[in-house]
């Protein structure tokens, strides 16, 4: 492994790695050593234009740029000389040249690249007296993305995302020199299932997603880290949440998933988080004090307990680990069979979105659950969510429901509890590839809800069973001793990037 | 139409006679003696002997010819390719116009030569699209070629030796004479120069290995070949040997194509041309096409070779002269030197993009007698910060001349600032 010397400190480094790659990996890059750059991006091949990474290398007479310089054994390179930030200096003069100064109202406020940059190495008085280069405002480019060409420097991250990741190809720049102008091709609008992703790249603030555009200054929000629940790629994202209102999904990067994208469905996913829910407890249909409720519920599988009736448990794709593992326990508790559930479907792609449109099938199947929906002579189903239970249901006389959203079941069901989304507490999934990921909770709920496990928690006491109070940590804990797949796999030791099944 | 240089030398003795763009005109010039004789050598040989001989490249950035040669992997699983650079486009320069319009089987000749000695199997020939006849002749040329057994395999009887022609026509953009936005406008891609690594002879035209070399310094090379190196270095300069065929342009009585050994003085060459018009005296000239920084008469005793011109902060480039007389206003040839440049940017790299577009409209500003002392700060700096630091040589190319017109005629600048307007009323018109 080449040895390389950065700033004086030396490092090994992978072979056939750029110095930008090199510092990418050592996780040094904007964060211990800053090379500033427009056009590089980690996941994306290299342009070489934007020539803001222009660094010391060896004693070769001219700047390199670091994104398109690979590292030799023995190399030395200088970062932060006076020739560096002058040439760094001269970049972002001219990229201001023709940029509009309309930081104020512009949407890429406070996460943008050329005001963090132009803050380190931007001269402090403007020299050009001439008029910007006239563009276009609000150009819609596809059904997501509207584009305000003024602001555009022209890094082409975005033409690359279209052509090398989605290969669909839509993005191009016309004209030259500086009439360039991105644009897309005629009749062919950015409207491919990942094309939100541009406005995440954009470093400036050309590329805005239509759903997100104005609506908040950035800094007024956390970022907390989730989990896409859309299907079992299970992509790693941040919640952008102010308020107890959540703005804007965004991919959080995670090598091993998704890389630094996600799709328009799952960015798109969100409003559903709060609407369409089940808000109240339902006795028959009634609503009633959640109390009450699960003393209903309690009651009614004590009964049915105490009669030999058979009892039936049905878990849900969209249920955390640790609710699954809950169910389990209760299930056995009680003499029942394991658990079944059921994953609905769709299109998949080869790029991230998979066919099973649930963030925690691969969950259920190693929890031991089993695919069918055959509920047969069952006089009791507790049923985790709606989503697969269908028809199936009409034949059991007491389905004591644990859900999100509001359905016809739970107008229907014995009792219907109302249960936490994903993003109003904390859990794992495990995705496609027996990954283990961990979500934390960025809503409080409006309502009384709580998290599918803890109600079964409180159906199990008030059923007369042995419990504790639930707690997801404790519960993760307790996975992870007694499920082999899951050694060594809890909510702590997943960190923020997961860990793979045993 | 001109068919002949002014003064001619070996590579252009025949360019009046009317067969010589044909094979058989070529062939009784004792044409196509110089392959026969390589394919009699190992083809590193070839590419030693040319080395030796010193050719530099005549495209402009003066390298040698024959070290280029020997950066193609010699031994390599996929096709090896040589491209012609045929795309002239450099203002002030016209002479591979000439070249390929009545020598083009030199041209020819030469390429087969580097194929023999670069294990090249095929050749791109890039012309300018406004060079209409030029491409006309090569495509005659090399379809005579092809019916005479000069191309496709087994050439001159030299079993292995394989090779093919395509005469392809650019779209007019300067930047395709930059080698690999050549290659890219070859592939049919926007004309953008490709960031290096990876070099086109790891990486060329299509991903092959690729050398990219000037018409003219194709058509040297069987000269070079057939009468050796010796002769060869009898012209020129010891850095930069053989002739030229030097372009004399703008404000001389007999503008036009002079072909002399590298090194002739600068002075000389304008007075081949005629002089400077109407008897006046001569303000400023360009040595080597647009690119190039001016200079001032106080220098016209230079040699006209790199190492030469170097010295006075300038450079040979593609040897295009272009002569301003006394009523010239340098700030004008700012605004139309700069003007080329923002109009011709690929847009890529920052600085360029950028810099060309603020320059121009700096320059337009101080024509206008609207500029500031500030606009002359800028035309000091704003160059500097564009070279060097991009993609290609494009950046240098723009910020170079308006660099030489600021250390030479400052003074034209200043007094279109202090007086609010153009001092020179009998300049060309913009």
């Amino acid at each position: 492994m080449p040895r390389v010397k950065i700033d004086g400190t030396e490092y090994e480094v992978e072979d056939g790695r750029t110095i930008l790659q090199a510092l990418d990996d050592l996780g040094l890059l904007m964060n211990g050593v800053d090379v500033p750059h427009y056009c590089w991006h980690p996941k994306l091949p290299v342009d070489g234009s934007c020539r803001l990474c222009q660094v010391e290398v060896d004693d070769i007479p001219k700047l390199q740029i670091a994104c398109n310089t690979p590292i030799r054994d023995g190399m030395e390179v200088r970062t932060q000389s006076d020739r560096v930030a002058d040439a760094r200096r001269g970049v972002m003069e001219l990229l201001l040249v023709n940029h509009p100064l309309d930081c104020p109202i512009c949407d890429q406020a406070g996460e943008c690249k050329l005001q963090d940059y132009a803050f380190d190495y931007g001269v402090k008085h403007a020299r050009t007296r001439d008029p910007r280069r006239p563009a276009q405002k609000a150009v819609e480019l596809g059904p997501e993305i509207v584009f305000d060409q003024e602001r555009c420097i022209l890094c082409r991250r975005c033409v690359r995302f279209c052509r090398d990741v989605t290969g669909t190809a839509e993005l191009g720049v016309f004209q030259r020199g500086d009439e360039s102008l991105l644009e897309t091709f005629p009749g062919k609008p950015l409207d491919n299932a990942y094309s939100m992703n541009v406005a995440d790249i954009c470093p400036v603030g050309a590329l805005t997603t239509r759903d997100f555009r104005f609506k908040i200054r950035v800094w007024f929000l956390d970022d907390v880290d989730s989990v896409c629940n859309q299907c079992s790629n299970g992509c790693n994202i941040s919640a952008g949440r102010a308020h107890n209102n959540v703005y804007r999904f965004t991919p959080r990067r995670n090598d091993d998933v998704n890389d630094t994208w996600m799709c328009d469905a799952g960015r798109l996913s969100y409003p559903a988080l709060r609407e369409g829910r089940l808000e109240t407890a339902q006795l028959r249909g009634r609503s009633v004090a959640f109390n009450e409720a699960v003393a209903a519920a309690g009651a009614a599988l004590r009964e049915t307990r105490e009669a030999g009736g058979r009892i039936v448990g049905i878990g849900s794709p969209f249920a955390p680990n640790e609710d699954l593992f809950t169910l389990r326990e209760l299930l056995g508790a009680v003499g029942a069979g394991p658990g079944l559930f059921s994953v609905p479907l769709g299109a998949g792609d080869d790029i991230l979105i998979k066919p099973e449109k649930a963030p925690n099938a691969a969950g259920a199947r190693a929890l031991g659950f089993v695919e069918s929906g055959d509920v047969g002579d069952a006089a009791l189903a507790i049923v985790l969510g709606h989503a697969a239970a269908g028809d199936a249901l009409s034949s059991v006389e007491n389905v004591i429901l644990i859900d999100t959203h509001d359905s016809a079941l739970a107008s229907r069901a014995m009792v219907a509890l109302p249960a936490r989304t994903f993003a109003e507490r904390a859990g794992t999934f495990t995705n496609h590839a027996k990954r283990v990921q961990r979500f934390l909770p960025f809503l409080e709920p409006r309502f009384e809800a709580w998290a599918e496990g803890d109600i079964l928690t409180r159906l199990a006491a008030s059923a007369g069973l042995d419990t504790d109070a639930w707690d997801v940590n404790a519960v993760s804990k307790r996975l992870s001793q007694e499920v082999p797949a899951f050694e060594g796999i809890d909510l702590d030791s997943v960190g923020d990037r997961g860990l793979e099944l045993r | 139409m001109i068919t002949t240089p002014q003064i001619t030398g070996y590579l252009s003795e025949h360019y009046a006679a009317d067969a010589n763009h044909t094979l058989a005109g070529y062939e009784r010039a004792g044409g196509f003696k110089a392959v026969k004789k390589a394919l009699k050598m190992k083809p590193a040989d070839v590419a030693d002997l040319v080395k030796e001989s010193g050719l530099r490249g005549r495209g402009g950035a003066g390298f040698v010819a024959g070290l280029k040669w020997t950066f193609m992997p010699e031994k390599s699983d996929r096709m090896k390719v040589l491209v012609c650079n045929a795309d002239e486009s450099e203002p002030g320069s016209f002479k591979d116009r000439l070249i390929m319009e009545r020598g083009p089987f030199a041209i020819l000749e030469g390429i087969l030569i580097a194929a023999w000695a670069t294990g090249a199997e095929k050749t791109f020939i890039y012309v300018r699209g406004e060079y209409a006849l030029p491409i006309e002749r090569l495509r005659a040329a090399v379809d005579e070629m092809r019916a005479q057994g000069y191309l496709g395999t087994k050439l001159f009887g030299k079993k292995g030796f394989d090779h093919e022609i395509v005469v392809h026509s650019g779209a007019g953009a300067y930047i395709c004479g930059e080698e690999t936005g050549l290659l890219e406008s070859l592939e049919g891609k926007k004309g953008q120069p490709r960031k290096k690594p990876p070099f086109p002879a790891q990486y060329g035209a299509f991903g092959l290995p690729t050398t990219v070399n000037n018409v003219e310094t194709f058509a040297h090379v069987p000269y070079i070949v057939d009468r050796g190196v010796e002769w060869f270095r009898g012209f020129g300069t010891e850095r930069s040997p053989g002739t030229t065929l030097f372009g004399v342009s703008g404000h001389v009585e007999r503008p036009g194509l002079f072909e002399l050994p590298l090194g002739t003085p600068l002075r000389e060459l304008i007075e081949h041309a005629g002089g400077c018009r109407g008897g006046r005296a001569i303000k400023a000239v360009i040595p080597g096409g647009v690119s190039m920084p001016v200079l001032p008469p106080s220098d016209l005793d230079v040699g006209m070779a790199d190492e030469l011109l170097t010295e006075r902060g300038t450079h040979l480039g593609t040897g295009g002269i272009m002569v301003m007389d006394e009523t010239t206003c340098m700030v004008r040839a700012a605004c139309v030197i700069s003007y080329f440049f923002r109009d011709e940017s690929c847009g890529q790299c920052t600085q360029c993009r950028e810099g060309t577009g603020w320059i121009n409209k700096i320059c337009r500003r101080i024509e206008a007698g609207r500029g500031s002392d500030d606009d002359l700060a800028l035309l000091d700096s704003v160059p500097a910060m564009m070279e060097g630091g991009t993609i290609c040589a494009f950046a240098d190319a723009a910020a170079w001349p308006i660099q030489g017109l600021m250390r030479h005629f400052r003074a034209d600048f200043e007094a279109h600032v202090r007086e609010q307007k153009c001092p020179f009323p009998e300049s060309f018109e913009l």
